[in-house]
């Protein structure tokens, strides 16, 4: 390969230099623009992976930690908990982590079949644990040989036990797709036990959310709370189904009542709403991308708001424009705080990024930074193993951000790909990095600032902050500088 | 939404003449107009073959071994009276998983609706006997096939196989799995054999759905690529599977098999070795097939 020094002229890579010559072997996706020779790092001549921000399907088991009360038994080896212990970290719940009851299926369950031992895996846990729930999780192993899983759980869902059972075959789909077939699993199996006794829909003002995945991303917990703290000044009641937050399973037990479904994402989550839809009837309200900041926090409350209306939500008494207003005056008081401090340090902060996230969050951050905050999104990486069909939903929202300037955006299932692209670009002034922290060394080595933000999170820790909303958008600006002024000495 | 169809699964041991039957009654269900779709659950995958001139059809695994996604439509092909034919297929012989493969062409039609769509009356599946793994039980799982039939000659290794194949049912009969619906004695010359699948399926509780004889017709028939049905219509062949497909369509109450335990089956068989030495002998007996 020869050794590449062209400069751009296209808009969205003006300033952009390319310094390295970087052969890249990995999976991507990526717009064909035969001109971009991002494409060239990013295309795959073999097909490996070296960097992938997700896990594989049983990394929902997650999904399972995260409602109060609830277990999460692995049909699989031993490694497979483990794996996703190490990948989230901090990530134990209830009965998650280290914790989760396993089969530890080897050999002996390959050759032979698991499903004795998965039954007696199950009456341990029923008399170690007392649980709301459990959510049977099968491994590869367990696909592959044709354990009929089903069948096991279906003798205890006989007994009355709250038990499901879920293929999450790390060869199907990644965690990000598993997440709807776990909430699907739970909804099918045991929530529609008590849709027998309800009417759907029957009560209009409350709603059920979708928004963040837990764990995989690491405010969900802070996200969900402020959604719900959101909505519910629009008048609405909210099931937010994960954490502390929720009522755990029982709240679980009343989507079917809910009037309809609000889903915040590009792509995943997608599933559950169109199974409520079709099961119960209940319309869902899609937002693409995290609401982060006071103009896209408004634009998400003034959506739903409007969506309530519709479905006569009995919302009306709601003074939307009022419940802006007031958020907005809190919000923008702190904003006119930093007045000061941005004309003092102007020339010493950030003026570009690149973020490496899922797809809400890098439309949601680069709305953000653009807008309220000055900092210019530059190359964007959507490192989630976006689905082709909704790559172009997701380019138009992020092209809609601005009329003036052009946001390139690149999807790649590997985010070290996406690495070598951006140690190969350079722009004018002091740069940001927005990913995991599997980004800081790349943050350090072009000497750009670092926020950590994304899944694997081994810098930081993350307990109960939250990035959407107005105060979600006050904290990323928090964060960023105090990054900024933690490198002045 | 559309109607429900009716699933049954045709059990065999191989080479005991199952796609052969089972192409019969497919070919015999459409002509009594029903809505059928055939779908042969073997890595050899010719379970179609006779309903389309002899010619083999691109398999399920097959499309996913070329592309990731694949639209179950694309593996779907009609043949005889607008049978829909589709074969499972499987890897290369002594590759990979083939019942896995079994798993995934099931799970693709199911979860793309496709039976539902197709506003089927019947989906056969045509699946070999030995039931050796967790995939080829998938079919007498919950929510696939209702009703088990099984194809067996009066030789031992056919009704071995078949004894199996009860032990699975009986196993998934307590979760909701497919039942036996009964026997189909296939390959039928003397006597003694019908005697034979007779007194095993007493043992068995369960019943013979047909007695099918050999035939030169079925043979010639196959040999054209095509069914008796499609062949031969008004040969006596032909009434035959025509009277099995009748019967198999107003059959709705299937049962658990009782199977028989190794030792049983081996002292029963052993049983059958001596009737037989005396049957060629000429030993007169009370009664042939008593037993042990």
């Amino acid at each position: 390969m020869s050794k590449k020094k062209d400069s751009f002229a296209d808009e969205g890579l003006a300033g952009a230099i390319f310094t390295t010559e970087t052969q890249v072997l990995a999976h991507t996706n990526v717009q064909h623009d035969g001109d971009d020779p991002l494409n060239d790092i990013l295309s795959s001549p073999v097909g490996f992976i070296e960097q992938e921000r997700y896990t594989c399907a049983i990394g929902a088991l997650q999904s399972v930690v995260a409602i109060p009360k609830a277990v999460p038994i692995l049909h699989s080896g031993p490694g497979c908990g483990t794996m996703i212990q190490g990948f989230f970290e901090r990530s134990t719940g209830y009965a998650g982590g280290s914790t989760s009851p396993c089969t530890n299926f080897s050999e002996t369950e390959v050759v032979f079949g698991g499903t004795e031992r998965l039954r007696k895996i199950i009456e341990g846990t029923y008399k170690v644990l007392n649980t709301d729930l459990q959510v049977v999780l099968t491994g590869c192993t367990a696909d592959i040989v044709g354990d009929d899983t089903a069948q096991v759980v279906n003798d205890f869902k006989r007994d009355g036990r709250p038990i499901v059972q879920v293929d999450t075959a790390g060869f199907k789909h990644n965690n990000l797709v598993a997440h709807s077939d776990v909430v699907n699993a739970i909804i099918d199996q045991y929530v529609h036990k008590f849709a027998a006794n309800v009417t759907p829909r029957s009560d209009k003002r409350l709603v059920n959310l979708f928004a963040s995945i837990p764990y995989q991303d690491p405010f969900w917990k802070g996200n969900l709370r402020e959604y719900k703290r959101l909505l519910e000044a629009l008048g609405l009641q909210v099931n937010v189904l994960f954490g502390p937050e929720s009522g755990g399973v029982s709240e679980w037990q009343t989507i079917p009542r809910a009037n309809f479904n609000i889903l915040v994402s590009p792509w995943y989550g997608l599933p559950i709403v169109q199974n409520l839809a079709e099961k119960y009837g209940q319309p869902f309200v899609c937002f693409g991308h995290l609401p982060i900041g006071a103009g896209e926090t408004g634009r998400f409350l003034e959506t739903v708001a409007a969506f309530a209306r519709e479905n006569n939500a009995g919302t009306n008494r709601c003074d939307i424009k009022a419940l802006i207003a007031k958020e907005e005056q809190a919000y923008y008081e702190e904003i006119d705080n930093l007045a000061t401090f941005l004309l003092e340090f102007r020339y010493g902060l950030p003026n570009h990024v690149h973020i490496l996230h899922d797809g809400g969050y890098v439309v949601g951050l680069a709305r953000f930074l653009l807008h309220e905050v000055g900092i210019v999104p530059k190359e964007q990486f959507v490192v989630d193993n976006t689905p082709a069909e909704f790559q172009d939903a997701i380019r138009a929202d992020l092209a809609a951000a601005s009329d003036k300037r052009v946001i390139p955006l690149y999807f790649t299932a590997d985010a070290g790909a996406a690495q070598h692209a951006i140690r190969a670009l350079k722009h004018r002034g002091r740069g940001l990095i927005i990913g995991s922290g599997w980004d800081k060394e790349l943050a350090c080595e072009k000497n750009y600032d670092f926020l950590s933000a994304s899944a694997p999170s081994p810098y930081r820790l993350v307990l109960t902050t939250n990035y959407v909303g107005y105060s979600g958008g006050l904290r990323v600006i928090e964060d960023i500088y105090s990054a900024v002024l933690a490198t002045y000495a | 939404m559309s109607k429900q169809p009716k699933q049954i699964a045709i059990y065999g041991k191989g080479g005991i003449g199952k796609s052969t039957t089972t192409s019969n009654i497919s070919a015999a269900l459409s002509d009594m107009g029903y809505r059928v779709m055939q779908f042969g659950c073997d890595p050899k995958a010719d379970s179609t073959n006779t309903l389309r001139d002899g010619a083999s059809i691109p398999t399920i695994l097959d499309l996913l071994r070329e592309k990731k996604k694949v639209d179950a439509h694309e593996a779907i092909f009609t043949g005889y009276n607008n049978i829909y034919c589709v074969e499972a297929g499987g890897p290369a012989p002594g590759v990979g998983c083939a019942g896995r493969g079994i798993i995934t062409a099931v799970q693709l039609l199911k979860q793309q609706r496709v039976f539902e769509e197709l506003d089927l009356d019947y989906v056969i599946y045509d699946v070999l006997g030995d039931v050796v793994c967790g995939g080829f039980a998938v079919p007498i799982r919950e929510g696939i096939a209702q009703h088990v039939f099984t194809v067996t000659s009066a030789d031992f290794m056919a009704i071995y196989a078949a004894n199996n194949l009860f032990k699975g049912i009986q196993k998934y009969s307590n979760a909701g799995g497919a039942l036996l619906g009964g026997v189909i004695a296939n390959s039928m010359v003397h006597p003694y054999q019908s005697e034979i699948v007779d007194d095993f399926v007493r043992r068995t509780h369960t019943q013979v759905m047909q007695y099918v004889p050999r035939s030169i017709t079925v043979t010639q028939s196959e040999l054209g690529g095509k069914t008796t049905i499609e062949a031969s219509p008004q040969s006596t062949q032909a009434a035959i599977y025509r009277q099995l497909a009748r019967r198999i369509d107003e059959h709705h109450q299937s049962a658990v098999p009782h199977p028989l335990e190794p030792s049983e089956l081996r002292d029963w068989a052993a049983s059958w070795a001596d009737t037989l030495v005396a049957i060629e002998s000429g030993e007169v007996r009370e009664a042939v097939g008593a037993g042990i």
